[in-house]
């Protein structure tokens, strides 16, 4: 009996004690927790969050009151973006209002799966940044997350067409492009002087005259032309996207074996690693710090990467920015590519969509003054209208006063589309393996066979 | 022998060197290897405070991590002294099962938990922070083990004297075990102030978020400020820093199960 009392009391120990620490904050989720309660007694556990998102929508009309919850994830960067978009937007709508929440990339990404894995949606924002790398898989795999934009008001054929076929799924967009992932070619020219050559001599070159530059500057310099994290493969992605090429087929199957241009990259990739033209570091740092401290003559990658090459103040003026080479042998080679980037998405949660879609319409799809301020930031657009601005033309004096942002913008409408698929990410790390292995010493169609069925694995064929 | 304790303990220290020299550098610095200490020390932080609320932040993570500890303290430390001192038939099948729950990980019940803690309306809350961690299996078996070589003849001598049961737990059992309660108290305060992975999914607010995803957040984006991040995670690293060095021979005391 006694040990039943004492069980008795330190089962109400251990929940007075639960009830106590959370007392300060049960307060104010008291009310919510009986919505919760009514919610889990609806018969369709999908209505719950619709009904949820009604609630707010009501209150906004009622009260005037026009928010958005935007998530994004730099402050320097997209978050700025998009205080500007709200600037731009308060014009017309004095009541509008973001709500800017500022969340990484692989954050959103979690959170994405878990609200859409539980079926809750209730918790995702109004409008989010995605990847354009992973746009696709992320549409298919919750079907329910992202709204349908094509009809709704933005008009996306004033986006560069490479750039915009990231976020397109079945004919249907699904995002607003915004940020510029177009491929530049940068070099230190003082270094490249030391070899006699200019910067005219590298552009609209193919990656032959490259390799041939390379040599004469790593002869001169004894420096390397550009440095790559082993074990990613962004520069064999540029330059397979640069001769409009994917790892994929239109109807979602793998395109490695008998992919002819991935085959040309590959040789390309070797022959300029064993030239000593390329070198391979081991992490993102050591490759920003490469450049940085002067270690190569220079980078290709997505124009992003200026602003990490500007953070080295003391060689201003002795960069200058260029297109990629092109690739010998492959059919349809240009001299454009793509790296990073990503697009706005509106949640099917949101609660006036409306209010989201004529947002995104009237500042990212629609406003020069929004593209001009947020140029100093290194936010290049890839809505064509925003490049005939007259701030676009202005000279950069870091890169050797050169208008790099119009240039960029002109490179953006270039590049070639190619197709993501929803399983990119295992794509390319299957073909890193294979460039890492082909690299030392192994067979080329063997490692080609390899990643083709580990993609086949990964997808579940 | 010296010479190799002289190298390990090189390797174990030189990163929080780096971490505290990189803290006073500018990134680019940072990034060609510069291993003194630099003078941006007041820079770094004044862009580390414009860029984030790191005293909200601070602030949020240091709510969290007290009142999970001391909620987290009071009831596994009750239930562990519970398993030890009383008998029943089924309390070694429920301990097995307890023990069990350890072998599940956490991402596996993450979904489910969301759920449950959405459905309550309990994100962006203390509550749905402390909850699912509040009681922890290694916590229990921890306070059991200790229970053991809690000594009986106390018991019975207090017993004899009229204390109730659950005073001779606050009043004998609490006093006696002070280094396995520290012990205890600095791993879950460890734990809960860098947790990551659970916090991201529930505190959907800026205005809840805790020190690690504000140090994530300044590793995104296509730029990253290495002295900036270094000086957070300076920041971020103290707080555990100052309870370990606090507790430092109360833990191992009770690592070992000593009695005081």
């Amino acid at each position: 009996m006694k040990r039943k009392i004492l069980a008795a009391l330190l089962t109400s120990a251990m929940v007075l004690s639960l009830a106590g620490c959370g007392g300060g904050s049960a307060e104010t989720p008291a009310a919510p927790a009986a919505d919760g309660g009514a919610e889990a007694e609806a018969p369709a556990a999908e209505e719950a969050p619709a009904a949820d998102a009604e609630a707010p929508a009501a209150d906004a009309s009622a009260g005037g009151d026009e928010t958005l919850t935007v998530w994004c994830w730099d402050p320097a960067f997209n978050m700025n973006a998009m205080y500007e978009a709200e600037k731009v937007y308060q014009k017309d709508h004095p009541n509008f209002k973001l709500n800017v929440v500022e969340t990484p990339w692989d954050d959103i990404q979690t959170k994405l799966t878990t609200a859409a894995t539980s079926g809750d949606l209730s918790t995702l924002p109004d409008i989010f940044l995605m990847q354009d790398n992973a746009f696709q898989k992320n549409v298919l795999a919750f079907p329910d997350v992202c709204m349908d934009l094509t009809n709704s008001g933005v008009d996306f054929s004033q986006f560069a067409a490479g750039k915009a076929a990231y976020s397109v799924i079945d004919g249907k967009n699904y995002g607003v492009p915004f940020d510029n992932g177009a491929v530049v070619a940068c070099y230190r020219t003082d270094l490249l002087e030391q070899a006699g050559l200019t910067i005219d001599d590298f552009t609209d070159i193919t990656f032959d005259q490259y390799l041939e530059n390379g040599k004469k500057v790593l002869e001169a310099t004894g420096k390397p032309l550009i440095s790559m994290q082993a074990g990613e493969c962004d520069l064999i992605m540029m330059m397979l996207q640069s001769a409009g090429s994917s790892l994929f087929n239109e109807d979602g199957t793998a395109n490695i074996v008998n992919n002819e241009t991935l085959k040309i990259v590959m040789e390309t990739y070797k022959g300029l690693k064993d030239a000593g033209v390329l070198t391979e570091v081991n992490s993102w740092d050591e490759y920003v710090g490469d450049f940085v401290s002067g270690n190569v003559a220079g980078t290709i990658n997505g124009c992003w990467i200026m602003a990490s090459i500007q953070t080295a103040e003391d060689q201003k003026g002795n960069w200058a920015i260029t297109n990629m080479p092109s690739l010998v042998g492959a059919s349809g080679a240009t001299n454009y590519s793509n790296n990073g980037g990503s697009s706005w998405a509106v949640t099917t949660k949101c609660a006036n969509p409306e209010l989201a879609c004529d947002f995104l319409a009237s500042t990212f799809a629609g406003s020069n003054e929004l593209y001009d301020n947020i140029l100093p930031s290194g936010a290049l657009a890839t809505w064509a209208p925003a490049g005939d601005s007259s701030a676009y033309g202005e000279p950069n004096e870091f890169f050797g006063g050169d208008a790099v942002s119009a240039k960029i913008v002109d490179f953006a409408t270039k590049v070639p589309t190619n197709i993501t698929g929803a399983y990119y990410y295992e794509a390319r790390n299957a073909v890193a393996t294979a460039i890492t292995n082909y690299i030392n010493g192994s067979d080329l169609a063997t490692e080609l066979q390899t990643a083709e069925q580990t993609v086949n694995f990964n997808m579940g064929q | 022998m010296y010479v190799f304790l002289c190298i390990v303990s090189f390797i174990s220290v030189f990163p929080l060197y780096w971490m505290v020299s990189a803290a006073t550098n500018k990134s680019a610095d940072v990034i060609s290897g510069r291993l003194i200490p630099g003078g941006y020390f007041m820079e770094n932080l004044n862009n580390l405070l414009a860029s984030q609320n790191i005293g909200r932040a601070f602030g949020n993570s240091f709510k969290y991590a007290a009142i999970l500890t001391i909620a987290s303290l009071l009831v596994s430390s009750l239930a562990g002294y519970g398993f030890e001192i009383f008998h029943d038939k089924g309390k070694d099948l429920l301990m097995s099962i307890i023990l069990l729950a350890m072998m599940v990980p956490f991402v596996a019940t993450m979904i489910p938990l969301f759920q449950m803690c959405s459905k309550a309306g309990w994100l962006n809350t203390t509550i749905g922070f402390i909850l699912p961690t509040i009681s922890t299996p290694f916590l229990i078996m921890m306070f059991r083990q200790s229970a053991r070589s809690f000594p009986h003849d106390i018991m019975e001598a207090a017993r004899i004297d009229g204390l109730s049961e659950i005073r001779i737990f606050f009043q004998m059992f609490i006093p006696t075990m002070r280094s396995t309660y520290a012990a205890a108290m600095t791993i879950t305060f460890m734990n809960a102030w860098n947790s990551y992975l659970w916090p991201k999914v529930i505190m959907t607010d800026s205005a809840s978020q805790t020190m690690p995803m504000v140090v994530a957040n300044l590793t995104e984006g296509y730029v990253t400020d290495y002295g900036m991040l270094m000086l957070a995670v300076l920041i971020c690293t103290l707080p555990t820093a100052v309870v370990f060095f606090c507790l430092q021979n109360a833990f191992a005391e009770g690592i070992t199960g000593a009695v005081k």
